[in-house]
């Protein structure tokens, strides 16, 4: 894989001193995106803010410049909401953000916590109108009386101004919590996911969605599945997949049935019995699934693996990729502090031959799935310099053979946990989410995807 | 107790034993896990099943090991109460709230000693009741005959299992008699509850 990245400096999402080590729950990176060209990359938090960066264009004069991302807006997506039938508070937590493909001057993006859904409208402005008849400079009406001779309003430049407009509100849709939102590559339609039920949407319309999967039991009492994430295909806008916490995987045609109970297909690793254990249910669940760009593969994330699946493959996944399996002894700790319960994201590179996914102490690993060597990283401010070079980590087994710069199992952080990254879409540069930091990697050596 | 027949290998035992400890930590963590609840937050769908699937998955695997009566009920009420679509207003605190969250804690505290199977346990109650009685009065009519030869009656009547003894008795006949004398004291047992206390005498065997 070649694997050396250069850290561009690290951004500090809210501006800590870096001496500090202090965090505030609001601040906590919860989504991260990259918009379809790689331009733009939205994070949203705890608090319900997003930010956006874009990243500068390259410049001749200063080669090392070149693609960096700077802060282009930030805005209050979400406020916190109390529910009073349940008497529950509503958090403001984005827990997703999703661009919409670019179809004119202005940026789309769909920005969802618990139960609402909000489309965004990212606009520049960098011209006002000037010599109006009726308003002077400050805006105030002006005198008729002084008014002599008519003036035709004239477009000046003025300092970029990035406007941030709520366009629409999609509520009141969702019971449970929403976990996923997915936009359709019809351009004209999305869906969102919560525990139990998937609504479909139009766009345009707010106050009503179509609801396309529902596992609801009649009775709750019977509920032992629910649903952990879903996602339309990328080129058929007939074809969604969504995983749930017994670790299946159920491809959905909307064009056999409205209600797409029944699925389509259903990829389902079998059990190996002599690996059961309390716990095995608990570690199956899938916590992320996103299609490859190609739309053949799907990629997958339980507690312990990574795996790739062949749609035309439902018995077994194609590859199996253990992220840290050191943790497989640990399991009982794990499910005692409650780790065992975080939910870890994963991603494709451009040319779906590398797959990414975070792990704990600020580690990520990436496969190369055609190479078939890994690696793991470490997104902290210590290892991350300007130009540094990050260099390769290794977790050895408590009381296994250590190397210098190893880290025994048992030294492992489990509060900085990495459950967010994201890859640009064609270039070798990844975001990586660490509690409230923001740490963006270019691999400038090997910029072309492979 | 110990008794006629195969004795169980050690690792097996032991094995045993480690399931058994395992079984019951996890057990324990998911009703914790289960009770603990942040007022006014709504807990995660996602985690209340999943631990509630590994407490039924628990339970199962108590059942069909024969570990009889911690019939722990999953917490499906969780479920219920805090997820009804069609809620009915009630203010917090009234109906739903108050026996789910109990039944949980005062069954763990059930399950926590391994209960041993029904008839020993009564019949090392009905030991300790008897202890206080004149048992020579009651037993004066039973032949003992055939218990003369060793000194296990004594220690028997007085309540505490036999002790090791140093009689040539090999120890085979010496875990005959314990069968045995485990059977009459079954039967005395029954006759008491039988008999009622109050009445010293007058029942022969």
């Amino acid at each position: 894989m070649g694997e050396d990245t250069d850290a561009t400096p690290t951004l500090n999402h809210r501006g800590f001193l870096p001496d500090h080590n202090y965090v505030t729950e609001a601040d906590i990176i919860s989504t991260v995106e990259f918009n379809h060209t790689g331009e733009l990359l939205a994070t949203g938090d705890k608090g319900g803010r997003v930010v956006i960066f874009q990243r500068e264009p390259e410049s001749k004069t200063e080669p090392f410049s070149q693609g960096e991302y700077n802060v282009y807006s930030t805005f209050q997506s979400h406020e916190p909401e109390f529910d009073y039938l349940k008497s529950l508070e509503i958090e403001e937590k984005i827990n997703k953000i999703r661009w919409l493909p670019q179809q004119n001057a202005a940026h789309f993006l769909l920005s969802t916590n618990d139960k609402t859904i909000k489309l965004w409208k990212v606009s520049e402005r960098d011209k006002r109108p000037e010599g109006y008849n009726l308003k002077d400079e400050e805006g105030r009406i002006k005198d008729i009386s002084t008014v002599t001779s008519l003036q035709v309003p004239v477009l000046k430049p003025m300092d970029l101004m990035v406007e941030v407009s709520p366009r629409r509100v999609f509520a009141n849709a969702h019971t449970y919590h929403v976990n996923s939102i997915s936009v359709n590559s019809d351009y004209e339609t999305y869906m969102s996911a919560d525990d139990l039920r998937i609504n479909l949407w139009h766009l345009d319309i707010t106050d009503r969605s179509f609801n396309i999967v529902d596992i609801k039991p009649v009775n709750m009492e019977d509920l032992t599945e629910v649903i952990t994430a879903a996602e339309f295909h990328p080129h058929h806008c007939n074809l969604f997949v969504y995983s749930s916490s017994k670790g299946t995987l159920r491809l959905c045609d909307m064009r056999e049935a409205a209600l797409c109970d029944k699925h389509s297909k259903l990829f389902e690793e079998p059990e190996d019995p002599s690996a059961r254990s309390f716990f095995s249910e608990i570690i199956s669940s899938v916590s992320d699934v996103k299609f490859s760009h190609s739309g053949r593969y799907l990629l997958t994330r339980d507690y312990l693996t990574a795996k790739v699946w062949d749609l035309n493959m439902e018995s077994k996944p194609l590859e199996t990729y253990q992220v840290h399996d050191y943790l497989r002894s640990k399991l009982c700790s794990l499910y005692e502090n409650d780790c065992i319960f975080d939910k870890f994201e994963c991603a494709w590179n451009g040319s779906d031959s590398v797959i990414m996914t975070g792990a704990y102490n600020n580690f990520f690993r990436m496969f190369d799935r055609n190479t078939k060597r890994d690696v793991t990283l470490e997104a902290s401010r210590e290892s991350s310099k300007p130009r540094a070079v990050l260099k390769p980590r290794r977790v050895c087994a408590a009381g296994g053979k250590r190397r210098k710069d190893d880290i025994s199992v048992d030294s492992l952080d489990f509060t900085k946990k990495i459950l967010h990254t994201a890859w640009h879409p064609t270039e070798n540069i990844i975001a990586i989410a660490a509690t409230n930091n923001l740490y963006i990697f270019q691999d400038k050596l090997n910029s072309e995807m492979h | 107790m110990l008794g006629r027949g195969v004795k169980r290998k050690w690792s097996c035992l032991e094995e045993a034993e480690v399931v058994s400890e395992a079984r019951q930590l996890v057990l324990g963590l998911c009703l914790e896990k289960l009770q603990r609840y942040q007022a006014g937050v709504e807990l995660s769908l996602r985690r209340s099943v999943l631990l509630i699937n590994t407490l039924r998955q628990i339970q199962e695997e108590m059942r069909s090991d024969g570990v009889g009566s911690c019939d722990v009920h999953p917490d499906s009420c969780l479920l219920r109460d805090d997820f009804r679509e069609d809620v009915t207003v009630t203010c917090p605190g009234c109906s739903e709230g108050e026996s789910p969250p109990e039944l949980p804690s005062q069954e763990a505290n059930g399950s926590d000693q391994q209960k041993p199977p029904a008839a020993v346990s009564d019949a090392v109650n009905a030991m300790g009741y008897l202890g206080d009685l004149a048992l020579d009065d009651i037993f004066e009519d039973i032949d003992t005959s055939m218990y003369e030869t060793s000194d296990l009656p004594s220690a028997w009547a007085s309540g505490s299992l036999p002790q090791s003894h140093s009689t040539a008795g090999s120890l085979q006949s010496c875990l005959m008699d314990l069968n045995e004398l485990d059977h009459i004291m079954e039967i005395l047992v029954v006759e008491t509850h039988l008999v009622g206390p109050g009445l010293q005498n007058g029942f022969s065997l």
